[in-house]
């Protein structure tokens, strides 16, 4: 045991996010008295996570290393630090005007995003189960919260109350599924995982007892069908800034998870687990793609989109390896991106108009041109249209299953692509073909919307057209698990 | 400037594109000027590849079907740690087909930007409309550049983007952003074969380099079934983009864009971009003669297809727009029976007199502000220019001697006749009739006879200069396009072999346009009995009897006695022919149209209408869900050991 | 150790009690009786944790020291899943599941 790696100093980047969530939740409890703008805390909240995101560049140099076994500090704990980071600070930025207007615990809010961004990357970097277990439950802990923030609305509360009964009743089962798989390997790491597999317990009925809760406890947090139901209502209700961040941080979390436990630890197992998420994947992406078609809300309609992508990501899952590894973390990379776009997109319309209704996006392209084509831009990526991020990232994914021998699953996903561009058009066409309604004239952003939208609509194009470096990241990333 | 440097030529107009479409607000004129300057550029840079092209093949630099591949590593993913399996290259490659895309694609496209001028001058989005004009010039031409099935996707999207902004143009116009998603979609359709049927075949060649795989598909590497369900699904994507049965739906109704856009996109650059990708891909049909034989019989079925529906459609776009979707059919045939150089020679020729026809209709929409052939007629009086030029283009249409339609046709029938055998010989042949009664038609209602509509009639003129110019152009290379087949003048160009011997593809053989004098008068005799079949039915009897008395009183008695013979005529046309094409229109609207392409797109609907009621909204529920799902897992775990 | 009880006597035990667990979930229709029957299956879990490392892993003991995890984030979740419910409760003036399905479809 002594020969275990206790650098503290590894874990940096993490006590730099505690460190500004304990400042803002003082310098919230005393505003009133402090006197100081509510800005501040936004502030302080992408400094620290902008300092943060510097501090984990610095074990980039540094050969790949430990903590006691237990986390993994290397090019795919910083690729996921950075991808978090960025994130957080992106999300801050686009909804400070929303939570200002429409958020009264500002403090709690930052913290909390603060808190869920640690639990985020240790997801990413945890070697070992229960280490794993805790960063899932910090992140979805700050998430329950998060969901039922938004007081002025009676369906936070609800949306809160699903998403924390259902992910109670999902943690019980990952948990189940854990202490099996504990119970049959004898280990909780990763690598002693995978060293039992080797000598023999694959297939035996308990072990695949336990896969199958853990299976299903996974896929509630990833929201695969039929795990999923939580996630359209747990969208709708929560504050626009929550949604976004489960949508792009909280998905993205769990396949950096899964990718390193299915890869590293299970990959012995390969033949008992591969089916169960090859079928997940496909039911994933069949029912949220045909649901969002009759979505009105945008958030809902997002949500099922959203389920619909985590299909094309599991499959990546289903066929880990080296290449789908790297094309994941692309994918992950792009969708985070193009989600974001979209998301902070919308919350610059809610800010204006008040509405999340489809409907009420009429005429966008007459009032507002500028969001209307990020907006659009955004979707054509997710849709997966070629020049922009989500064709360069679907396209290396799609391959990459098919190169495993899972064409028909490719298949499957090109077609259910091809079915979301018709709602996506849906929005679009509310935005360039109907008339905006009576009085509507033009309205200006705020420069920071402009800013932050900006960047993101680069972003799409720049990973659309130019792949190379963060592909290039994301393939040493993947290394770590597989090289 | 040479081959190596082809990649100039979609570069120009993408860059104007990102120039003009941000800042077209900060140039005099929103910028016309700069884009159609760009586009006049790659028009002169065409022709210089046009001469090295030409001029290493006359130097034996390479004999016919070697290819001329410049690769460039534009995106380079390769995820080859342990194997390099990912490599995404991007590389360009100039043949015979190439050229004469090229220069089709950056003629038409200067022409209908000139024509612009004129025809969306005061329009709202003016210098966006350049913009886009140019970004999708530039998607085309990269499309026919490109070497590499990845980047021919790519062009090929960004070809159907920038269209449904062309089409989406008057997007205030409900029909015309239904009539944009519509293309959009269906087009879209087809589109997922195309990519599927890349991946299959980058899986079997390991390449997304056509040449490769081409080379790869004649040594027999795909399985025999394999080939054929991979080159189909690559079918379908040539299919919806070249709106061919059953994906036709989507052309008449892309009319809805401005007209010089349905000139460029709707004649002579998108739609022929599935003729394109087959002729590119001739090599590997051959080796796959099932899939081969379904383009031929597709675009037979879309060929006759289109021309009955363009009898009885009133709308002098939508004629037209069936007329293309026949057109395509024909190139179709060509293709299914082998034969690159017909299908490409009348691609070339219908390009030049199918946009010059449609301008030419755009020069009526826009002196009218009508386009229902019955409310129009007489307009040769007051626009005589748009007349003469809208006759030339239709005479080239369909198929009279020496117009350029005529060559081309020609060679079509001819390369069916030998490949295919009498019975598809005869349907063609008589398509090519049909298309000269439909064309007749549409003139003669709207130039000849008397105004229908006079408040349209009164507000007719003559268009100006800048559009008529183009046309006139346009007319000269429908009038002269087709002579490049004729021997003498293949030498003259540099090419001893004619047309046959610039257009082939690697590994496939061209050859020399041949001319049989049989097929040569029987088609020129059966389209000009279309167009007297046109004549007598549609242009009033009475003024013609009228007419003719005063010219030869002995003609007007032959007619008078000959009058059963116009019963018949009149019974053939309306009972057999019109009874007909009011049945095939029937059944294209309601049965392709509304079951089977609104009918999925509902269906799919359904589906997603029925599944979200699982979404009960109450928490029991999505727990059982849950509970449900793991106990099958755990079940079917167990059971399978 | 652990006397001449065998290990499979605990697993049936965890088994059971998970099984009745979930039944709660899928039966009850008061916030606060699902939040019970999950209370019960993370009780199952911690049952099989402990047995594990008492049976098979006595050495390094990381099951029991799961097990301790795993009863401190189930109060954290009974505290957080307590405030939510209250907050419905202002909200609704009731804590029972099905009147709170304005989120569907």
């Amino acid at each position: 045991m002594s020969d275990l790696n206790f650098e503290y100093g590894l874990l940096l980047p993490e006590f730099i996010l505690v460190g500004s969530a304990a400042v803002v939740l003082m310098l919230d409890a005393f505003r009133a008295d402090l006197r100081i703008s509510r800005n501040l805390l936004p502030a302080i909240t992408v400094l620290g996570a902008l300092i943060a995101g510097v501090a984990s560049l610095l074990y980039l140099d540094r050969d790949p290393t430990d903590f006691a076994q237990l986390i993994a500090v290397d090019h795919y704990t910083t690729f996921f630090r950075i991808l978090f980071i960025a994130t957080l600070v992106a999300i801050v930025l686009g909804s400070y005007e929303f939570v200002n207007r429409n958020i009264t615990h500002q403090g709690e809010f930052y913290a909390l995003l603060l808190a869920s961004t640690i639990g985020a990357i240790y997801m990413a970097a945890a070697r070992e189960l229960l280490t794993a277990y805790i960063s899932i439950e910090l992140l979805s802990f700050s998430l329950y919260v998060g969901v039922s923030l938004a007081k002025n609305d009676t369906r936070s509360g609800e949306a809160g109350l699903k998403y924390v009964l259902l992910g109670g009743v999902a943690s019980a089962m990952l948990l189940y599924g854990l202490s099996i798989i504990y119970g049959t390997t004898g280990s909780t790491t990763y690598e002693g995982i995978a060293a039992a597999l080797e000598d023999g317990v694959v297939g035996t009925p308990a072990f695949l007892l336990g896969l199958a809760f853990l299976v299903g406890g996974l896929g509630f947090k990833a929201s695969a069908v039929p795990f999923h139901m939580w996630t359209p209502d747990a969208y709708e209700g929560a504050p626009l800034p929550i949604t976004a961040y489960i949508s792009a941080t909280s998905k993205a979390a769990t396949f950096a998870l899964m990718l390193a436990l299915f890869g590293i630890a299970l990959d012995a197992a390969k033949a008992d687990w591969q089916w169960m998420l090859a079928s997940l994947a496909v039911a994933t992406m069949v029912v949220g793609n045909l649901i969002a078609i009759q979505q009105t809300n945008i958030k809902r309609l997002l949500a099922y989109s959203s389920i619909g992508q985590v299909g094309f990501m599991l499959m990546a899952i289903t066929t880990v390896s080296d290449a789908s590894g790297s094309a994941l973390l692309l994918h992950l990379a792009g969708y985070l991106i193009t989600n974001l776009a979209v998301f902070i997109a919308v919350i610059a319309f809610y800010n204006r108009t008040g509405s999340e209704e489809i409907e009420d996006f009429r005429g966008l392209a007459e009032t507002q041109p500028y969001l209307a084509l990020v907006i659009t831009t955004a979707l054509f990526s997710l849709s997966g249209m070629p020049l922009l991020a989500g064709f360069v990232t679907k396209f290396v994914l799609f391959q990459a299953a098919a190169e495993e021998g899972f064409l028909w699953l490719a298949t499957v996903a090109v077609i259910m692509s091809t079915v979301s561009l018709y709602y996506y058009l849906k929005v679009i066409r509310q935005m360039y073909v109907a008339e905006p309604a009576d009085g509507d004239s033009r309205w200006r952003l705020s420069p920071i919307a402009y800013l932050t939208t900006g960047v993101l609509f680069l972003g799409i194009f720049l990973v659309g057209l130019w792949a190379t470096p963060i592909f290039e990241a994301a393939d040493g990333a993947s290394a770590m698990l597989f090289g | 400037m040479g081959m190596e440097h082809v990649w100039l030529l979609p570069a120009i107009p993408a860059v104007l594109f990102a120039l003009m479409g941000l800042f077209n607000g900060l140039v005099p004129r929103r910028g016309d000027f700069i884009v159609i300057l760009g586009m006049a550029v790659v028009v002169v840079l065409s022709f210089l590849v046009l001469l090295d092209f030409q001029g290493s093949f006359r130097d034996g630099h390479f004999a016919p079907g070697d290819s001329n591949l410049y690769s460039f590593s534009w995106v380079e993913i390769d995820t080859g740690v342990v194997d390099d399996l990912l490599l995404i290259e991007f590389s360009t490659f100039v043949d015979g087909i190439t050229v004469l895309m090229l220069a089709v694609v950056s003629i038409v496209t200067l022409m209908v930007m000139i024509y612009s001028v004129g025809y969306m001058r005061g329009e709202v989005r003016y210098g966006w409309y350049f913009a886009v004009l140019s970004g999708f010039g530039a998607a085309m031409l990269m499309l026919v550049v490109s070497g590499n099935l990845l980047l021919l996707y790519l062009s090929w999207e960004a070809v159907g983007l920038a269209s449904y902004l062309l089409i989406g143009f008057y997007w205030e116009r409900q029909t015309a952003a239904e009539a944009a998603k519509k293309a959009f979609i269906t087009t879209r359709i087809g589109d997922v074969g195309l990519l599927i049927g890349i991946i299959l075949l980058w899986r079997g060649a390991g390449s997304f380099d056509i040449q490769e795989i081409i080379h790869f598909a004649e040594g027999g590497g795909y399985g025999e079934t394999y080939l054929t369900v991979t080159m189909l699904m690559l079918f379908a994507g040539a299919a919806g983009k070249s709106a061919q049965f059953p994906f036709h739906v989507w052309l008449p109704d892309a009319m809805e864009g401005p007209t010089p856009v349905s000139a460029l996109i709707h004649a002579a650059t998108m739609v022929v971009a599935g003729v394109y990708l087959v002729a590119r891909m001739m090599p590997v049909f051959d080796v796959a003669l099932v899939a081969r034989d379904v383009v031929l019989y597709i675009g037979l079925t879309t060929a006759a297809l289109g021309a009955t529906l363009g009898l009885v459609t009133s709308d002098i776009k939508r004629v037209l727009a069936y007329s293309t979707v026949s057109q395509l059919g024909f190139m179709f045939v060509a293709l299914g029976v082998g034969s690159v150089t017909a299908a490409m020679f009348h691609l070339f020729t219908h390009a030049f007199f199918k946009s010059l026809l449609f301008l030419g209709s755009g020069s009526v929409i826009h002196a009218t502000e009508e386009q229902v052939v019955e409310t129009l007629g007489g307009l040769r009086r007051k626009m005589p220019a748009t007349t003469t030029l809208f006759v030339i283009g239709s005479l080239a249409l369909a198929g009279i001697v020496p117009l350029a339609g005529f060559w081309s046709k020609d060679e079509i029938l001819l390369v069916l006749q030998d490949g295919a055998g009498f019975g598809p010989f005869v349907i063609l042949a008589a398509t090519a009739a049909l298309t000269a009664i439909y064309t007749t038609r549409l003139v003669l209602l709207t130039f000849f006879g008397e105004p229908k509509d006079q408040a349209a009639y009164d507000h007719a003129h003559e268009s100006p200069a800048v559009m008529i110019l183009p046309m006139a152009l346009l007319a000269l290379l429908a009038v002269i396009a087709g002579f490049v087949a004729l021997d003498p003048v293949g030498r003259a160009l540099g090419f001893t072999g004619g047309i046959g011997e610039v257009v082939f593809t690697q590994g496939h053989e061209g050859h020399a346009f041949k001319l049989d004098a049989t097929i040569a008068i029987g088609a020129t005799v059966s389209a000009l009995a279309g167009i007297v079949l046109g004549f007598i039915y549609w242009s009033g009897t009475a003024e013609r009897a009228v007419r003719a008395r005063q010219w030869s009183p002995e003609f007007h008695d032959l007619l008078v006695n000959r009058y059963y013979i116009d019963h018949l005529y009149q019974f053939t046309i309306d009972r057999v022919v019109l009874g007909l094409a009011t049945v095939v229109a029937y059944f294209d609207r309601w049965v392709v149209n509304e079951t089977g392409v609104d009918g999925s797109a509902q269906g799919i609907s359904f589906a997603g209408y029925r599944l979200k009621f699982f979404q009960t909204g109450r928490i029991p529920n999505y727990a059982l869900a849950m509970a449900i799902g793991v106990i099958v897992l755990a079940l079917v775990a167990v059971g399978r050991t | 150790m652990a006397g001449d009880i065998p290990m499979e006597n605990f697993l049936i035990l965890s088994a059971i009690l998970f099984g009745i667990g979930f039944y709660g979930v899928l039966a009850r229709r008061s916030a606060i009786l699902i939040l019970v029957a999950v209370e019960l299956m993370l009780a199952a879990v911690t049952i099989n944790m402990v047995a594990f490392a008492a049976y098979l892993d006595p050495e390094r003991f990381t099951g029991v020291i799961f097990a301790i995890f795993v009863i401190t984030v189930a109060a954290a979740e009974v505290g957080l899943a307590l405030g939510i419910v209250l907050r419905l409760f202002r909200d609704r003036q009731t804590a029972m599941v099905d009147e709170a399905s304005d989120l569907k479809w």
